[in-house]
């Protein structure tokens, strides 16, 4: 199983919209329940009197933040598939202050207020209308908005990129940071008089309250983290792009249908045959000895550092996308099939012969309805013995696995080369 | 080339008939509420010649009967040609579900008066002389007990009647699969049945807020004033219970129904279950409407969680929910 669900397709667009709905319930609830539905303990917050807010917010921050590193390290999460809002500094600066006014105006943030709101808080009514006011003004307000939202974008910042950290050592800094903050509000809750420290010790031992506990458990996932590796899969890669347009210039990334023809039927020199297409097309035909690795399971296949791989796919550009990922792990002898599957069929199944034959090209042209019989296609046109002028072009039955080893016609082709 | 299109591929044959607009669905919830106002009030004028609880809810006909005339407004508003409307009046036809609903709609009229008539409020913020004028009749209509339980038994069963046609108004339908199915009567009966002890309870809710001097309390609290009923809302949160609890498991048996029917029949259960319209049913009918309530008003009666009007709010919202969904769900299931 792979999250986040949704992007895996775990469920479709219906359901997403219900697990929102449950998820939100759940919020709501726990919001109500930590207290955020009164305005007045929220308000309290920025008087040092009642840090719940804050303390609330760091511990799901910190418990959402190690749950998403630790389920992505493991591989169960994929992080690349999580969207990151970019950042567009200037216009979320003022955003965040508009934001803090109005909280320390009116005592909510959007989400609280709402909370408030279904608890029955007049207040709390008043303050959505205005939020939902506000909402409306902007939309208005936005044509004329629109360039200064659209400035100082820097893409999606993460500060581990950022600050050049590993994201694992970034958790363990946030988690030492929320342990301070934690700290830190007890003492003014207690400096402000507004709470005696009173909770019951842990395990029997003095001192240590459940929050504490909490905090040690924090710190504890926290730490191992910064020595956990990246939680992203997937690698970060480097190509050497002279010597890879070199290849491309020679012509060295490639064989052509005819050369790999003739390999399978000789049965030598043949490498490792590679299908990219999706399992399906797979199934309807394929190479003979091909081996099928879908485009999206190609970075976790694995190969030796000796084998020559030949990738091919319906036409080119997958196989010679492939080839890239390939030449950047460092795979010495890869190729793709130029012209995919098309030129396969149009080439080596189903070659077009001409009506009447040079004679130089009379061998050549036996030659082509020979290969074409030996993989089972049917040539087209010209007077070939025992084939239907332009005959549908159906393609046969996918081979057998393995190549086949010296059928009748290759001996034949072999000799008739050589005799060219 | 000349293509003859003899199949479904014709937009002709598969009209997207949304005939009905938000009308119809409004008049449904309306009209439900109403046939639960009645049920609740007649039962209660049946059951309590004696019992002073009886008056509890002196303003529960007098609801029914603004409701009914918006519903029945919403109505007027959904026909084509509304000059005509006196001709439902001339004829009865037995096998017409709308000809039984006009005559059950302008039947429950007087029912509904006639109530609201046995319990005149105490005061009216106007028209004093009515008001002495009609404690005369009230006084002259309770010393015939018969009379008041003949007033009763018409208000309970103009209420089932009420309850019960608007399903099968949808129910006979046969064209549209999602509705074919006589269980939706019962079903629309209680879903009204709950959404009207639901009012009642809110209303009783709300009556009984301090006038504390606030703002937005003294704007609701001076309003509901005037409502004033005399007993607390607890009897009608049992009811609801009740209600929604039946109302649950008639749905499931609904929809279980149509899930061994036919494949067209279970496609039409596919677009509230797992389709288009599936996150509205489950979210705003089942989660909304029926569970969070049932929860939050087991807790209230067993004393865990103060009462509020919470739960009334949301089996509102959940009976108008239900009927909006069928109604567009409805129209989209096709053979």
């Amino acid at each position: 199983m792979d999250a986040p669900f949704y992007k895996f397709g775990l469920f479709g667009d219906n359901a997403s919209l219900l697990v929102a709905f449950v998820i939100g319930l759940g919020f709501g609830f726990f919001l109500e329940r930590g207290g955020f539905g009164s305005g007045n303990k929220l308000a309290r917050q920025f008087y040092f009197r009642d840090m719940a807010v804050l303390k609330v917010m760091f511990t799901a921050i910190v418990t959402a933040m190690l749950g998403v590193f630790w389920l992505s390290r493991v591989g169960f999460m994929d992080l690349s598939q999580v969207y990151l809002v970019p950042t567009h500094l200037g216009p979320q600066v003022l955003g965040g202050l508009v934001l803090g006014l109005g909280f320390v105006v009116g005592g909510y943030c959007p989400g609280t207020s709402i909370v408030a709101a279904a608890t029955g808080r007049v207040d709390a009514m008043v303050y959505m209308a205005g939020m939902f006011a506000g909402m409306v003004m902007v939309g208005f307000a936005m044509p004329a908005m629109d360039g200064f939202l659209s400035s100082g974008d820097y893409g999606q910042v993460t500060l581990a990129k950022q600050w050049n950290v590993s994201y694992g050592v970034l958790v363990t800094l946030v988690v030492f940071m929320a342990v301070a903050a934690f700290l830190a509000s007890e003492w003014a809750e207690v400096k402000t008089g507004s709470r005696e420290l009173t909770s019951q010790p842990l395990l029997g031992m003095k001192g240590l309250t459940r929050s504490r506990g909490l905090m040690l458990a924090f710190i504890g996932v926290g730490v191992v983290a910064a020595t956990a590796g990246s939680p992203y899969r997937g690698h970060d890669v480097r190509v050497n792009e002279k010597e890879l347009g070199q290849m491309v210039s020679r012509q060295a990334d490639h064989v052509t249908v005819d050369d790999l023809a003739g390999r399978l039927i000789a049965g030598t020199n043949v490498p490792r045959l590679i299908d990219l297409r999706e399992p399906g097309e797979f199934g309807r035909y394929h190479l003979p000895g091909a081996e099928n690795v879908p485009m999206a399971t190609l970075a976790s296949a694995q190969w030796r550092a000796d084998e020559s791989v030949l990738l091919y796919s319906g036409s080119d550009a997958h196989a010679e996308q492939a080839w890239l990922m390939l030449k950047a792990r460092r795979l010495p002898q890869v190729y793709t099939v130029e012209g995919g599957l098309d030129a396969w069929n149009d080439r080596v199944l189903f070659p077009r012969l001409t009506e009447n034959p040079a004679p130089g090209e009379v061998d050549a042209q036996k030659r082509k309805v020979a290969v074409s019989k030996h993989f089972g296609g049917t040539p087209r046109g010209g007077a070939a013995p025992g084939e239907v002028k332009d005959a549908a072009m159906s393609l046969p039955p996918p081979p057998p696995a393995e190549v086949p080893a010296g059928g009748d016609a290759a001996p034949k082709k072999k000799a008739k080369k050589e005799g060219c | 080339m000349l293509e003859l299109s003899s199949n479904r591929h014709n937009p002709g044959i598969d009209p997207a008939l949304h005939a009905w607009g938000w009308e119809i669905p409004v008049y449904l919830f309306l009209g439900g509420m109403v046939a639960g106002l009645l049920v609740l009030g007649g039962f209660h004028i049946l059951k309590g010649r004696n019992d002073p609880h009886a008056e509890a809810y002196p303003w529960a006909p007098m609801l029914g009967v603004v409701l009914l005339s918006a519903g029945m407004g919403t109505l007027f508003l959904d026909l084509s040609h509304k000059l005509y409307v006196w001709r439902l009046y001339l004829t009865f036809q037995p096998t017409s579900p709308m000809s039984w609903g006009a005559w059950i709609l302008l039947l429950v009229y007087p029912a509904l008066l006639l109530a609201a008539l046995l319990h005149p409020p105490e005061t009216v913020p106007f028209g004093d002389a009515v008001l002495a004028r009609a404690k005369v009749w009230s006084r002259w209509l309770r010393m015939r007990p018969r009379l008041v339980q003949a007033i009763g038994a018409a208000n309970l069963l103009g209420g089932v009647s009420l309850g019960i046609y608007t399903g099968i108004l949808l129910g006979s339908l046969g064209a549209r699969p999602l509705w074919n199915s006589a269980i939706l009567g019962p079903l629309f009966l209680f879903s009204g049945l709950s959404t009207a002890a639901a009012a009642l309870h809110l209303l009783s809710m709300l009556s009984k807020r301090q006038v504390k001097g606030q703002f937005g309390d003294a704007l609701l609290g001076g309003f509901f004033k005037l409502l004033d009923p005399k007993a607390g809302g607890e009897a009608m949160l049992r009811a609801d219970t009740s209600f929604l609890t039946i109302e649950l498991g008639i749905m499931a048996l609904w929809l279980l129904g149509l899930l061994t029917a036919t494949s067209v029949h279970r496609e039409a259960a596919a677009l509230l279950l797992s389709g288009d319209y599936a996150p509205a049913f489950w979210a705003l009918v089942i989660i909304t409407g029926i569970l969070t309530p049932l929860f939050i008003q087991t807790a209230e009666l067993s004393g865990k969680i103060r009462h509020t009007a919470a739960p009334a709010v949301l089996v509102i919202i959940g009976g108008f929910a239900l009927r909006w969904i069928l109604v567009s769900a409805g129209q989209t299931s096709h053979w």
